[in-house]
């Protein structure tokens, strides 16, 4: 309730007031997204030619703003007594205010479906029937692309195929990376596999502190020479060589190594967390310490390092663009070649980064759905059981 | 060989009746620069029931530790049947499968269930077939009552079941000796007695075992020889009602007191 000393207030203080109270939601919002829908529209179609329903629904929106001055004037000028006198206050007015506004928005979804997605469908149908580049950023976009569309599309598949087998072959190596890097000297062992446990402890360190120290660009680099001139050594012609090691083998090769000495890395610190009492444990009962690390503590440790490793598959989509340096025919590798016939390089640049992030978003959607699965599924099992213990306590209390 | 040799040793103790299953000789183990344990001996006798008390830092977990090598003694013997446990050629491994050992912190194999905690030392280990393990630690689960719980995991139990759970994991082994290292010092003072009665029956049942316990009245009630340590030795020993009414150490007069009055 206003009451009368509001009326000495000062004017600001008034429309202040105003824009921030029960004004703010029916009446100024949906003032701003209809003036939205209106310049929406505008933008659309600068040249005009707009269809008739857009028209009509720009229409509604113009109406409404003006109408919508009716009460706010109302407001400002009665400003004491608004509350009690005003006609569109009362319940009676309030409802059908509301549907209206309803109207208005959906007039302006309308218009926005109309000239953002329905304006992607024509300009992608245009762009594909012209026969030369035009200047418009988003036909130009869709023109190359279009023009381009075998080569886009490789890129994409070799990304995702270096992504999701180097993410695999790398977890395997991790795994092997780990196992020599863990192990731990026993009192029972002889002389022998004590010095191949150092040495494979050695290396794995060694391993993991040259991988992590110098860049995939760089890796990629020398593993593709150094492989190149091995197969060659082997008495093949240049061509030959280029089948045996081709830039997609090399890249996958680096790609996996690389990637390994991370999830190594993940592996171990998710495994030295897991608590000593568990060896310490299958120790006491008689296990070896292989057995023991092999059944109890490995397991435990690789489950929990599930949700950093399925993020090294996303990280290796993102990656893989640096082998494109080396050659790899990858979606920058792509993207690249198209900016470079056409000199069109911010269009092509922008439309990769979309794709990378369709990409990514896809993948890490699919991971979630998958780990939310799996955790689903612990979770069942884990709540039937725990409802049983509840239940068979409960029994054991009554029985006692 | 090793187990016909066991065998042999088995009848002889069972012959004689008094050959000590374990031997703790001149034992010695610092960490760093503290002496934790100084020149430990004492045995224990098949059937025995042996509890070790003393405040906290007086080297009896570590003590307890030394006799499966969990710890790994700086100097001393300790023997098992006549087979020294800190000789490099031992098989410790093989040895361990005879000393079943009941932890503070419970340590059950977290990606395991209940019935797969029991099983899981004995299949691999090749004592037994699935099956006939399974039946075994039905078996043994029962008898802590915990058989109910067979297929649950590990996460949802209590800490007392927890605990009764490792000591059937510990007893599918058929271990002729039992360690406790503090086995209630994790439990919430109402549900330590589900555990001290577990132990208690297995006890009555004959089983060997050595007890590292703060429960005063349940080490006086249980065993057959009472260990009070102090600062990395054994002050005193003896028959319990003797050490809790006439304690002939000041030391461990003084220990008693605190925890009598409680």
């Amino acid at each position: 309730m206003s009451d009368g000393n509001e009326d000495k207030k000062g004017f600001f203080r008034r429309v202040g007031a105003f824009v921030a109270r029960d004004h703010r939601f029916v009446f100024l919002g949906t003032d701003a997204f209809a003036a939205f829908g209106m310049w929406l529209l505008m933008m659309g179609y600068a040249q005009g030619g707009a269809p008739a329903v857009d028209l009509v629904a720009a229409a509604i929106c113009g109406v409404w703003i003006v109408a919508s001055l009716i009460p706010g004037i109302y407001k400002l000028t009665h400003w004491a007594a608004y509350e009690k006198s005003s006609p569109f206050v009362s319940d009676r007015a309030l409802r059908p205010i509301r549907i209206l506004s309803y109207v208005v928005w959906l007039a302006v979804v309308e218009i926005m479906f109309d000239v953002i997605v329905l304006g992607v469908v024509r300009a992608w149908i245009e762009a594909t029937s012209l026969t030369s580049n035009p200047s418009d950023f988003l036909l130009s976009t869709f023109y190359m692309l279009d023009a381009s569309s075998g080569i886009i599309l490789h890129g994409i598949t070799v990304t995702i195929e270096l992504a999701f087998f180097g993410t695999i072959i790398a977890f395997l190596l991790a795994l092997l990376l780990v196992f020599l890097r863990i192990q731990k000297i026993d009192r029972s062992d002889n002389y022998l596999l004590r010095f191949f446990k150092s040495l494979g402890s050695g290396f794995a360190r060694f391993y993991s502190t040259i991988i992590r120290g110098t860049p995939m660009m760089v890796q990629g680099l020398i593993i593709y020479y150094a492989g190149f001139s091995v197969v060659k050594s082997s008495g093949l012609s240049i061509n030959e060589t280029q089948q045996v090691w081709s830039f997609f083998t090399s890249g996958l090769v680096t790609l996996s190594l690389c990637s390994a000495a991370y999830m190594a890395e993940v592996l171990r610190a998710s495994i030295e967390a897991i608590d000593t009492g568990q060896l310490e444990a299958a120790r006491s009962l008689g296990l070896t310490q292989w057995q023991a690390m092999r059944t109890i503590v490995f397991p435990q440790g690789v489950r929990n390092a599930m949700p950093a490793i399925s993020n090294e598959l996303i990280i290796n989509i993102k990656d893989s663009s640096v082998l494109s340096v080396v050659g790899v025919f990858d979606l920058m590798y792509a993207t690249t070649s198209i900016a470079g016939i056409y000199f069109r390089q911010m269009e092509l640049y922008v439309a990769a980064a979309l794709i990378y992030l369709v990409l990514t978003g896809v993948a890490s959607k699919l991971l979630n759905m998958i780990s939310a699965h799996m955790h689903m599924q612990t979770r069942n099992v884990l709540s039937t059981a725990s409802d049983n213990a509840t239940v068979l306590n409960e029994e054991l209390i009554a029985h006692e | 060989m090793s187990s016909a040799m066991d065998q042999a040793a088995e009848a002889q103790g069972a012959a004689t009746g008094k050959d000590p299953i374990i031997r703790v000789e001149g034992l010695r183990k610092s960490f760093g620069s503290l002496e934790v344990l100084k020149d430990i001996n004492f045995e224990v006798k098949p059937g025995e029931v042996v509890s070790i008390i003393g405040a906290s830092g007086s080297g009896k977990s570590t003590l307890l530790r030394c006799l499966n090598l969990l710890e790994e003694p700086d100097a001393g013997h300790v023997w098992f049947h006549g087979k020294d446990l800190t000789e490099e050629r031992t098989n410790l491994n093989e040895l361990r499968t005879h000393i079943g050992m009941v932890f503070q912190s419970f340590n059950l194999f977290a990606n395991k269930t209940v019935l797969a905690n029991c099983t899981h030392a004995p299949v691999l280990l090749h004592k037994m077939s699935k099956d006939q393990a399974e039946k075994v630690a039905h078996e043994e689960l029962s008898r802590v009552g915990m058989d109910q719980f067979a297929n649950a995991g590990v996460t949802q139990l209590s800490g007392g079941q927890k605990q009764r759970v490792a000591i059937a994991r510990a007893l599918c082994m058929s271990p002729e000796i039992m360690l406790f290292d503090e086995p209630t010092s994790a439990l919430d003072p109402e549900i330590v007695g589900e555990v001290l009665n577990v132990i208690r029956e297995l006890a009555e049942a004959g089983m060997t075992m050595v007890i590292v316990t703060h429960e005063m009245e349940f080490a006086r009630g249980v065993s057959d020889r009472v260990i009070f340590m102090d600062g990395g030795v054994i002050l005193e020993e003896g028959d319990p009602e003797q050490m809790f009414t006439h304690p002939r150490e000041a030391r461990t007069r003084e220990f008693l007191a605190r925890y009598l009055d409680e």
